[in-house]
């Protein structure tokens, strides 16, 4: 068995899993600032039509 | 409340990944046959752990969803299949890069790596599902029946697939007769398993606080277009 | 009560089966589109390997099999979508035929056209890939049988739960095929095995088993959730 393949394809191994998480987080952010962003609009709307009526 | 929960689920997580990420790394011998690369295990098998709960504790939800009629169930169910599905992208992954040294190939259409595969598919067909429906009650009922028919399937070829050809490794934990990892190498994996339920924990609350948070803005819409 | 209960769910099974076929009998859209799609892919397939070879035999029950998921996804895909029209799902939901009967009688409609798509390009595959399966006929036609009742199965009810969605056409096969999987895996083995000249003996009937249970499961799961997933 080659040891230092061996060795590296572990890190890579670790890696993936770490990435993909990781990956998953940045996805997760992503969407909690969109998600921020449209209900400060949509509460700023309901305010503006409120106040108009 | 919730904010400390996440943080104190995030810190533990963080501590015995590295506890273990430093005792697996420096402490644990090569494995006599595969050296190196049998490490894979410690994130591959807790990562199937905690994607197969997931995957039943989102039937659950979806049944009780069904039972109930609460939204609450449906984004709860939502969210964890989310973050299974995330799990069980970490173990084909893994498990790939695991077969690419000992076997030498990526991919083999062995019993264990299909009926993964297939669970991954069904999956993200439920995930497919649930984006092109807008309809929050109509998304919620639709996308718990999808989730019980595809949890049944799932048991269904696992059953089937047993026979079929299997070249994957048997189950290593000494839970099961015939385990042949050694008492010192075994801890590890379940040290690693706590931890990312932890950490599945963390994602499905934040998930969750998202799927609450576009709830709002859709009831916020309605709201401002009754004016 | 019990008796004229199960007497009035039979009938409008049937009265919904009855309906469906002879709306398809008269137009024969779906029939004809889904035959000519078969034999083309019949066709398609003699390019990808060599169609007089021996490896014909041992890949036979899988071709035949995407052929026949692949049909069957042309017929399924209209089964509930031909009936947004005019309001008709919302008709047939609000007449006193219970939703358990609107599955049963729209799958076994599905089920006949299906079978009618299917034993026709068996004769197509039969023609242009000189395979002799005559000694097995009634064991294969017993195979196409229980794995079509499976595709029809979970196909109807996937076409009843993404009728109203924007992506109908895509969404129905990302989801029917991954949860076919088992029960092509298992008609696809037994297929084979048939063509190539063994009997269903003891290596197989395992599958026979799996191919049995998945449409017995689903047929149940089916006629439970249907009610969720027409009326809410």
């Amino acid at each position: 068995m080659i040891d230092q393949r061996n060795f590296t394809y572990m890190f890579y191994g670790f890696a993936a899993a770490w990435v993909i998480v990781t990956i998953y987080v940045g996805f997760l952010a992503l969407r909690e600032g969109r998600l921020r962003d449209e209900l400060e609009r949509v509460r700023r709307m309901v305010e503006d039509s409120g106040k108009k009526n | 409340m919730r904010n400390k929960l996440v943080f104190v689920l995030c810190l533990l997580a963080a501590g015995i990944l590295c506890w273990q990420l430093y005792n697996v790394l420096l402490n644990l011998p090569n494995e006599k046959d595969q050296g190196a690369i049998y490490r894979i295990v410690y994130f591959h098998v807790p990562a199937i752990f905690t994607g197969f709960i997931g995957f039943f504790i989102a039937l659950g939800a979806s049944g009780m969803y069904l039972g109930t009629r609460n939204l609450k169930y449906d984004a709860f169910a939502a969210a964890v299949t989310e973050v299974s599905l995330t799990f069980a992208t970490i173990v084909l992954a893994t498990g790939m890069i695991w077969g690419r040294i000992i076997w030498g190939i990526w991919w083999t259409w062995d019993a264990r790596l299909t009926t993964m595969l297939v669970c991954w598919l069904i999956y993200a067909g439920y995930l497919m599902l649930r984006r092109a429906i807008d309809e929050p009650t109509q998304r919620a009922r639709l996308s718990a029946v999808v989730s019980i028919f595809g949890c049944t399937d799932i048991m269904i070829v696992w059953k089937s697939i047993e026979w079929w050809r299997t070249q994957h490794p048997a189950p290593v934990l000494s839970v099961r007769d015939g385990g042949g990892m050694a008492p010192g190498m075994e801890s590890p994996i379940y040290w690693n398993w706590l931890a990312l339920m932890c950490l599945a924990a963390v994602l499905v609350i934040i998930r969750m606080r998202q799927e609450n948070m576009s709830r709002e803005i859709d009831s916020l819409r309605r709201m401002a277009h009754s004016y | 009560m019990g008796k004229t209960s199960v007497g009035s769910f039979l009938s409008s099974t049937v009265a919904i089966a009855s309906k469906d076929l002879r709306s398809e009998f008269r137009t024969k859209e779906a029939l004809n589109a889904s035959f000519a799609f078969s034999v083309v892919i019949l066709v398609l397939f003699s390019f990808a390997f060599d169609p007089s070879s021996e490896q014909l035999q041992t890949i036979s029950g899988g071709l035949l099999w995407v052929v026949f998921s692949f049909a069957g996804a042309l017929i399924l895909n209209r089964s509930f979508a031909r009936e947004l029209q005019n309001d008709c799902l919302d008709a047939l939901i609000s007449s006193p035929a219970p939703t358990g009967a609107l599955f049963l009688g729209k799958a076994i409609a599905n089920f006949v056209l299906l079978m009618i798509v299917e034993l026709a390009s068996l004769g197509v595959f039969a023609l242009f890939y000189d395979s002799r399966f005559g000694a097995q006929l009634l064991p294969i036609a017993l195979v196409i049988a229980l794995g079509t009742w499976g595709i029809t199965v979970i196909g109807t009810m996937f076409s009843a739960l993404t009728v109203n969605l924007r992506m109908r056409e895509m969404m129905l096969p990302t989801l029917v095929y991954p949860l076919l999987i088992p029960a092509l895996m298992a008609a696809m083995t037994l297929t084979t095995d048939l063509m190539s000249g063994t009997p269903i003996g003891k290596d197989n009937t395992i599958w026979l088993r799996v191919l049995i249970g998945f449409d017995f499961i689903y047929s149940i799961l089916s006629v439970v959730f249907i009610d969720v997933v027409l009326v809410g």
